[in-house]
């Protein structure tokens, strides 16, 4: 008993590196298990905090930026506007429509940390449970991607942006409704993957890729970016290429995030082929 | 060790956390480059330092940064594995007793080429850790080692920088 004593006093130095390592990556790899506990959320809304503060500041520094994006979301609204529409009749009448119906609603949200230098790059916004977001929302910013949430606590969000290597989109080419799979795969963040493209489609530099709608996250016609440059693989059953990105993510300053008003609905629909 | 050390290592570790998630953390080159400064702070621990609280001070650091970019164990685990190599390293690259000259490592103290062998051999063992890890896939082992590499020369680039700034050799 001595001698073990004594020998895990002469070689303490190994047995707490392995003791603090082992410790460093059980919290690693228990990354999302740990999302949803206290602890998590604890350290999200004082970083969220500090980050809120730093971004106040830091917000000073894009403002010319941030009212060009204004004005311009400003002068599409001004032409929804009733007075821009020509009117052929001066009466009005109100007419409750029962076949249209609101299926998206989006909140805004102002971005508090962002990155694009990681491999996996995550964004926090300043608006979590007592705004509405839950889990799995997608969020844009004007008509493109950006990425879906993946943790709310009661006043911030965490979203899993586009570039991550956990975000896997499902897109459609715009001209013929082709669908593919779009990817990041680090490095240059203005260009992602896209993959498993049809062999018979013929793709153009330039062509638009929007998001499918099949996915419950986005609706669908969000932009996602347009074909960079492309492969046409030999062996393979598919063809895959690059596309730029529509959204500049590291310029992000203000986002939307789109509730879905049906997913309950789609959810349940989906759950009860499943139980049957 | 001096009460004086102490307080400077403290103030040390306080400044380069929020260095680190508050400037660094946005610096994107290429997106390639990531510069990590923060564990300046390891390799300036003075040479007295016990080996535990060695391990331990790195551990926080790396936790502290975690804690702010949400990667639980990503960081600390990678300092962990520096304070680990340090005192192996120093005791390849010192050839006798004289070259531990002064408490803290430096540049003035041990010369120019003990200390970048010092540091390349550590901020290397770092960021290897920490860039594998976060990608865990061995598919772009080749476009990670890029990453590695490009990242370590400007940390180092950055340590000796604050090495000439705050550490002037005297004339």
């Amino acid at each position: 008993m001595r001698n073990l004593f004594l020998f895990f006093r002469k070689h303490y130095f190994y047995f707490l590196f392995l003791l603090l390592e082992v410790l460093s990556l059980f919290l690693f790899f228990s990354y999302n298990e740990f999302q949803g506990s206290t602890l998590y959320s604890l350290s999200n809304s004082m970083t969220g905090s500090v980050n809120a503060m730093f971004n106040n500041i830091s917000e000073y520094f894009s403002l010319r930026k941030t009212n060009k994006v204004l004005i311009e979301e400003l002068a599409k609204l001004h032409s929804r506007l009733p007075e821009a529409y020509y009117k052929a009749d001066t009466n009005s009448y109100y007419i409750h429509d029962t076949l249209v119906k609101l299926e998206y609603t989006y909140i805004s949200a102002k971005v508090i940390s962002n990155s694009t230098n990681k491999r996996n790059n995550f964004l926090m916004i300043n608006k979590g449970q007592i705004h509405g977001i839950q889990n799995h929302m997608g969020v844009i910013i004007g008509n493109k991607i950006v990425g879906q949430v993946v943790s709310v606590s009661r006043h911030f969000s965490w979203v899993m942006s586009m570039l991550n290597k956990d975000s896997r989109i499902s897109g459609k080419f715009k001209k013929n409704n082709q669908l593919v799979n779009v990817e990041w795969n680090g490095g240059n963040y203005r260009k992602g993957q896209v993959k498993e493209i049809p062999k018979h489609i013929v793709i153009k530099e330039g062509d638009t890729i929007i998001t499918s709608g099949n996915s419950d996250i986005f609706p669908e016609g969000i932009l996602i970016g347009t074909m960079s440059d492309f492969t046409i693989a030999k062996d393979e059953n598919f063809n895959y290429g690059r596309l730029l990105f529509s959204t500049d993510f590291n310029s992000i300053g203000y986002v939307e995030v789109v509730v879905d008003l049906m997913r309950k609905e789609k959810e349940e629909l989906k759950n009860s082929f499943k139980t049957q | 060790m001096t009460s004086r050390t102490v307080l400077m290592n403290i103030i040390r570790f306080v400044f380069l956390l929020f260095f680190q998630v508050l400037i660094l953390n946005h610096i994107n080159l290429s997106g390639y480059i990531n510069p990590f400064l923060y564990i300046y702070f390891i390799l300036l621990l003075p040479f007295s330092t016990p080996k535990w609280f060695l391990l331990i001070s790195s551990f926080i650091l790396g936790m502290g940064i975690d804690f702010f970019t949400n990667t639980p164990g990503l960081n600390a685990a990678s300092c962990v594995m520096m304070a680990f190599a340090r005192p192996f390293t120093i005791t390849i690259i010192s050839s006798g007793p004289e070259s531990l000259i002064g408490d803290t490592p430096s540049l003035k103290n041990q010369g120019f080429k003990w200390f970048l062998y010092y540091s390349i051999i550590l901020i290397l063992i770092h960021h290897s850790t920490l860039f594998y890890l976060e990608i865990f896939r061995v598919t772009e082992f080749f476009s990670t080692l890029l990453r590695v590499l490009l990242s370590s020369a400007f940390t180092l680039l950055l340590v000796m920088v604050s090495e000439y700034l705050f550490y002037p050799k005297e004339k």
